[in-house]
């Protein structure tokens, strides 16, 4: 008999944190770049605040509406009140949506994502992470990343999109 | 099936498959009310290299688990209770069993011993009363399974406890501990799942939910076993198998009709032999008495195993002859890829008579011990006297 201490997984939750900062601020970024992107969170309350993250203790990234503007807040889930969590259940899951392993619709059937919110801002959430998933990752990674790769994008959306996108989350503005 | 008369189905277990299903664990224990596990186990049985992986699957939950490993496959109710004083010394909220056969045995009998708070687990028996359910309780199957871990029963040492509340609340079946490169273990698993589900199928008293988990079953063993015994590294057949043996243990709790499952278990009880074995001897007989009796319940078996093209294909009469031939073909597919590691006879289990004589005094107290008798007669190869 003995008692075991669950340890950590230091490395994954360095990826995670990682990818969870670079796409909270590619979404501020999409937010002026991108006309669909700034539809979605046209259509959302004002002072929407969402958070996607991993239980049990994270990494979680904060993303929300300041005034008109889409912000991210950071890592921190009890700096802000938050509307809508989308949770994922173990910080292995994360690390298998998060490096490509699995898309998120079947992350979803393997009964990975929990939505602690209302279901149509979910969805709202969902289409903003594909949309700026496809600035952020060349076609053959993104394909595996959303459910369904927008091939009708035209070459000058996705061209001026991913400078914009990428110029603006690097600066951070 | 006659739905007119009412009918009742239990199965309140809730089932995690798949890639990674053992990550999960932490939430679905909090989602349990439990935050501190007691892992019962065993070291020879199950192996280090299973525990490794349930102890990565906790990484980064910061909780703290009890892991006891001395479980053996002749224990008693004194390890019970050797576990019930470390739970509740250590104040663990919940039980996990990772493992088959006797482990998850163990853990249920020790569940109820610290959920009903009993003062000493040596006292308890079958005539304990188990009125309200129990704590919260996770079966983590391996390869080396019975297909019991999923039921209301729980046999040890010759005492067997039934109550719904002795079924888990979790199972979680991953395909990196369902998956063993020793076929013998999967097909005794497969086997035991196959005859159960096979006889609560045929059974009069099935009902559609039955009916659903049976045929489920029943064309996951089928179309899977060959693969999992012949290709043995193959993660994706042995999860099946690994499924249809909860699913077995869901069956079997809601039926009367065990002849199988009872022949398989008091072999267990005294020769240790897995119930896989013995039903697979068995299974033949078995078919061959019900063929006899009503023909019509044989042939609703092609339709799980034969699929339904060729169900629709084969005209009513020869359904019957049809299903059992499939049923030899299949049997034989197994034995014939294990090369002799399964015995097929009672004399090649190498049981000797005096062990014999105890099996036939525990048949004589069945109800239908004569028949029993006269099925293990048939299977035990001439040397044994019935």
């Amino acid at each position: 008999m003995r008692e075991i201490h669950a340890g950590g997984k230091p490395l994954k939750k360095a990826y995670v944190a990682v990818f969870l900062w670079f796409t909270g601020r590619a979404i501020q970024a999409a937010a002026k770049v991108d006309k669909e992107v700034q539809k979605e969170f046209d259509a959302l309350p004002d002072d929407f605040t969402f958070a996607l993250g991993c239980l049990p203790n994270g990494p979680w990234m904060i993303v929300g509406k300041e005034k008109g503007k889409v912000k991210y807040f950071g890592g921190d889930l009890n700096s802000r009140k938050t509307h809508l969590r989308l949770v994922i259940k173990s910080l292995d899951a994360a690390f298998l949506i998060l490096s490509f392993q699995e898309s998120t619709a079947l992350a979803t059937t393997r009964n990975r994502l929990m939505t602690d919110g209302e279901v149509p801002y979910a969805l709202s959430v969902i289409r903003i992470l594909d949309i700026v998933e496809v600035y952020l990752l060349p076609k053959i990674i993104a394909s595996l990343a959303v459910k369904r790769y927008p091939s009708w994008w035209s070459f000058g959306r996705k061209l001026a999109g991913r400078v914009g996108v990428y110029t603006r989350t690097l600066l951070g503005f | 099936m006659n739905l007119t008369n009412g009918f009742a189905f239990t199965c309140p277990f809730k089932t995690n498959s798949g890639n990674k299903a053992l990550e999960h664990l932490p939430v679905e224990l909090a989602a349990l009310n439990a935050f501190k596990p007691l892992i019962i186990t065993s070291r020879n049985l199950t192996g280090p290299r299973a525990m490794r992986i349930l102890t990565g699957a906790f990484g980064d939950s910061g909780m703290t688990m009890g892991f006891f490993d001395d479980v053996t496959d002749t224990a008693d109710l004194n390890i019970v209770e050797k576990i019930r004083e470390i739970f509740v010394k250590g104040q663990y909220d919940s039980i996990i069993a990772l493992g088959g056969g006797v482990v998850v045995d163990v853990a249920k009998i020790v569940n109820l011993a610290v959920s009903q708070k009993i003062a000493d687990a040596r006292q308890l028996s079958p005539a304990t009363a188990i009125r309200d359910p129990l704590g919260p309780f996770v079966v983590i199957p391996t390869a080396a399974v019975t297909g019991m871990e999923t039921s209301k029963y729980a046999f040890l040492n010759g005492k067997s406890f039934d109550s719904v509340h002795l079924m888990p609340d979790l199972v979680v079946l991953d395909p990196r501990l369902t998956w063993t490169k020793d076929g013998k273990t999967i097909a005794e698993a497969g086997l035991a799942a196959f005859g159960r589900t096979l006889e609560a199928y045929i059974a009069p008293d099935k009902n559609p939910f039955m009916n659903a988990y049976a045929v489920t079953a029943l064309r996951f063993i089928r179309e899977n076993l060959t693969d999992a015994v012949n290709k043995r590294c193959n993660k994706k057949v042995s999860l099946a198998i690994a499924n249809a043996a909860a699913m077995s243990g869901c069956v079997i709790s809601n039926t009367d009709q065990n002849v199988l499952n009872r022949l398989g278990q008091v072999f267990q009880n005294i020769v240790h032999v897995h119930p896989g074995v013995i039903i697979g001897m068995c299974l033949h007989p078995f078919l061959d008495d019900c063929m006899k009796k009503d023909s019509s319940r044989i042939s609703s078996l092609l339709l799980p195993l034969g699929g339904d093209d060729k169900y629709a294909a084969m005209p009513e009469a020869g359904r019957a002859g049809e299903a059992l031939r499939d049923i030899y073909e299949f049997s034989y597919e197994i034995y014939r890829a294990l090369k002799g590691k399964i015995p097929r006879t009672i004399t090649e289990a190498g049981i000797p008579q005096y062990l014999m004589d105890d099996i036939f005094d525990v048949m004589n107290h069945e109800p239908d011990g004569a028949y029993l008798r006269s099925i293990i007669d048939r299977v035990s190869g001439g040397s044994i006297k019935a």
